[in-house]
């Protein structure tokens, strides 16, 4: 029984020690450290003049810092609206008295359901927000992520950007076939949102952070952010209509909704994208200015 | 608590722990806790139905073996069997009956009105079910003897390591192992961690890491038909490794307790035909199936035909015992035809493969044989894997339309996986494929890998540990666990 035991204790121990790079690689990825900008305001907050909530959209949109604007990201991937919500009656709080809430509104937002990774919120919210809980995963997430199949994939991904089929590349195609997948995967959400009555939840809940937004005296608008010619070719009017207005319109929303979604200064500048829906540092930078200015025209700051 | 997590882990390790610590006589009050604590886990609602159907067929079989005359014996049979598929017919196929009449009344333009009802199907019913049925029929043959021992009796009809999803054993081999008193023992110990860490390894990285891709095509509203091929083929290998690791588990976990299970599969996808595939697939199914529904439907019958019916009767009951959906029902029927076909023409196909010579080359024969079983496979898979009939045809059509089948077709459905996910995929795949070689060469791939250098054991063994623990992905139980 000794031997069984020493052999064990071997094959654990070597195991651990091929494990340490493995789990360092995934906690020094940028995936993993996704909400760094959250967790550094959380150490040092401040008053802010702009909080944007949202997924990737609004995550990659935006950047005021030239404005002049104080701002926090609160966006993360695959961000929910309960998510969004939670994210604000945490930090709220930073918000200055004439400040706005910009709430991104996308063709996930009402069909989304699945956080895609939980463990960004175990650092920023607190642990009773966090549905569900369950304090192995926490420890996992937080000490041991290359136990993570997923965050190791992310990881990895990360890593190999350019080990991707043709198919794969955001540009391959001009865009088109980018486009085309994500244009499938939000269908496929949809569909399991609808049927399993997900839509109606995300609609309530944007209902209730439209009206706590109210009680704390929040300015809030909506907006969409510009997307490539290739995505909007997927994303027409009626599409969008069918994904995202008609459940927009039953909200009777009092606050302005600036969609840029089809804005032709971005349309047709493949420079100013990451991917055909993700806009890039320069066009983050673009857009910002443009909402600044906007916002200005409408009476904010 | 799934198999899949950390906390199973956890708790069998404390359950090792106590078991050798304490004495043989409460042994099993701890097998019986742990066993209800387990399923309670997985389905609380439905602890009192495991324990009233335990109680059940207790008594049950102590009131058959009481009986003095073998058609009173017949008779108690019979009750306790109808009482127990009562139970699983109420939960499990209610909804498919009822929605069944309901759609024939209302082609037939009949008035039915009873609604649709909200019923959880409770987690392993079947299973136990059917180990239920065994243990009452065998008690009626003589073949076994009831059970006095309610605690051990209990852990046979709960034992957790196999409720979920077998091995489903018969009370013969399993009841005298509970009694007989374990020792800690070296060899047991050891090859039940391997069978664990090698079921880990198959869910983690082939299963679970198949299921998004197939479930993306299969729930697509207009796949390709090379997406459905290639998504059907991989279908096979998900099953193939989701169910086969969850025995591995089972046969692992149990080992370490000392006991014994059944193997449920022997490689099913090298099979050289359709009845060789059951003869390797799901085996206690399959014997089950054999002893309790094809021996006694073919009582007494000679001619060829009563035995091509009761095959299909036997495949049928086969069918409905995976899912009450009519998609299981057309996969039970297809391999019932499969089976019947592969006997009537037998000795046409031998006279055939003598015609063009390929008796010549038994392994390139052999080898044809495999692929043609494996592709008969696959197509009834068209069927178990689809939500619908409608959709389940559509797809059969598009998997048998030759179109579906060029390379490049299949090639360009092969981007369903990111790049990084496919070449994960296939390494993994490969070292599953290199174990299922050594294991066809020699008897058993651990016996074969304890006779190499010390080094190059535990160098297997890291592999396995660290591969699951960095690539491995872990999705929503088991497809077996449903039925």
């Amino acid at each position: 029984m000794g031997r069984l035991f020493i052999k064990v204790i071997i094959i654990i121990i070597a195991a651990l020690l091929l494990f340490i790079p493995a789990n360092n690689f995934v906690k020094d990825s940028y995936d993993y450290n996704i909400n760094r900008d959250i967790l550094a305001f959380k150490k040092n907050p401040h008053p802010v003049d702009i909080i944007n909530l949202g997924a990737s959209h609004s995550m990659y949109g935006y950047y005021f810092k030239p404005t002049g604007l104080s701002h926090l990201d609160l966006a993360l991937p695959a961000q929910t609206v309960q998510y969004d919500f939670k994210l604000l009656k945490e930090y709220g709080k930073h918000l200055k008295p004439d400040g706005v809430v910009i709430i991104s509104i996308s063709q996930m937002t009402f069909a989304n359901f699945e956080i895609l990774d939980i463990g960004n919120y175990y650092e920023i919210l607190d642990h009773s927000e966090i549905e569900p809980f369950r304090l192995l995963d926490y420890y996992r997430y937080m000490y041991f992520p290359g136990a993570n199949g997923e965050s190791v994939n992310a990881a990895l991904s990360g890593t190999l950007k350019s080990y991707r089929w043709d198919s794969h590349k955001p540009w391959a195609n001009n865009g088109k076939s980018y486009a085309e997948r994500k244009y499938e995967h939000v269908e496929a959400q949809y569909r399991q949102a609808t049927k399993k009555n997900y839509v109606e939840q995300n609609v309530k809940q944007l209902r209730k952070m439209l009206e706590y937004c109210k009680e704390q005296g929040y300015q809030v608008i909506l907006t969409m952010e510009p997307v490539h010619q290739t995505y909007q070719e997927h994303f027409d009017e009626d599409v969008m209509n069918r994904l995202v207005f008609q459940y927009l319109d039953t909200l009777e929303i009092d606050a302005p909704f600036l969609n840029y979604m089809n804005d032709p200064r971005f349309a047709d500048n493949k420079g100013l994208f990451l991917d055909s829906d993700h806009l890039n540092s320069e066009g983050r930078k673009k857009y910002s200015w443009i909402v600044y200015e906007d916002l200005k025209k409408l009476g904010y700051f | 608590m799934t198999f899949i997590s950390i906390e199973f882990l956890l708790f069998f390790a404390a359950i090792v722990f106590t078991y050798y610590g304490i004495p043989h006589r409460w042994r099993w009050v701890l097998l019986l806790a742990a066993s209800y604590s387990f399923y309670a886990s997985l389905s609380s609602y439905f602890v009192l139905l495991l324990l009233a159907s335990t109680v059940f067929t207790y008594f049950t079989g102590m009131l058959i073996e009481k009986q003095e005359t073998k058609k009173q014996k017949k008779k108690a049979m019979l009750l306790g069997i109808c009482v127990l598929l009562f139970f699983l017919g109420w939960f499990k196929y209610f909804n498919f009956v009822n929605d069944s009449v309901r759609a024939l009344s209302t082609y037939l333009n009949w008035n039915y009105a009873v609604p649709y009802q909200e019923i959880v199907l409770p987690v392993a019913i079947s299973f136990y079910t059917f180990q239920a049925v065994s243990y009452l029929v065998d008690i009626y043959k003589g073949k076994q003897k009831a059970e006095r021992h309610y605690g051990y009796f209990s852990i046979y009809f709960a034992f957790f390591p196999q409720l979920v999803a077998g091995p489903i054993e018969r009370a013969k081999k399993l009841l005298p192992q509970f009694k007989v008193e374990q020792t800690l023992n070296y060899e047991n110990l050891s090859y039940g961690m391997k069978r664990i860490a090698w079921g880990f390894f198959k869910k983690t990285l082939i299963a679970d890491r198949l299921a998004p891709i197939v479930a993306g095509v299969y729930d697509s509203p207009d796949p390709t038909g090379s997406q459905i091929v290639l998504a059907t083929i991989l279908f096979s290998i998900q099953l193939y490794a989701d169910f086969s690791a969850l025995s591995d588990i089972a046969i692992g976990c149990t080992r370490m307790l000392g006991i014994k299970l059944t193997e449920n599969f022997k490689q099913p996808h090298f099979a050289v035909s359709i009845g060789d595939f059951w003869n390797r697939w799901h085996i206690t199914l399959s014997n089950w199936l054999r002893d309790y529904i094809f021996v006694p439907l073919c009582k007494g019958k000679k001619k060829r035909s009563e035995i091509y019916v009761a095959i299909v009767i036997t495949f049928l009951v086969s069918g409905i015992w995976h899912g009450a959906a009519w998609t299981f029902v057309l996969w039970g029927l297809i391999h019932g035809f499969y089976r019947v076909f592969g006997d009537h023409t037998k000795h046409a196909r031998g006279r055939m493969a003598s015609f063009i010579r390929l008796d010549k080359s038994p392994s390139l024969h052999k080898w044809v044989k495999i692929a043609i079983t494996f592709l008969l496979v696959c197509f009834s898979r068209v069927f178990f894997r689809s939500d619908s009939v409608a959709a389940a045809f559509e797809n059969a059509r598009l998997f048998l339309t030759f179109s579906s089948w060029k390379p490049s077709g299949i090639v360009e459905a092969a981007e369903m996986f990111s790049l990084l996910d496919l070449v994960i995929f296939g390494f993994f795949f490969v070292i599953m494929q290199v174990f299922h070689y050594i294991e066809r060469k020699n008897a058993s791939t651990w016996t074969w890998l304890s006779q190499r250098p010390a080094f190059a054991r535990v160098a297997v063994y890291i592999l396995i540990v660290v591969s699951i623990l960095v690539f491995g992905v872990s999705g929503e139980g088991f497809i077996y666990g449903g039925f």
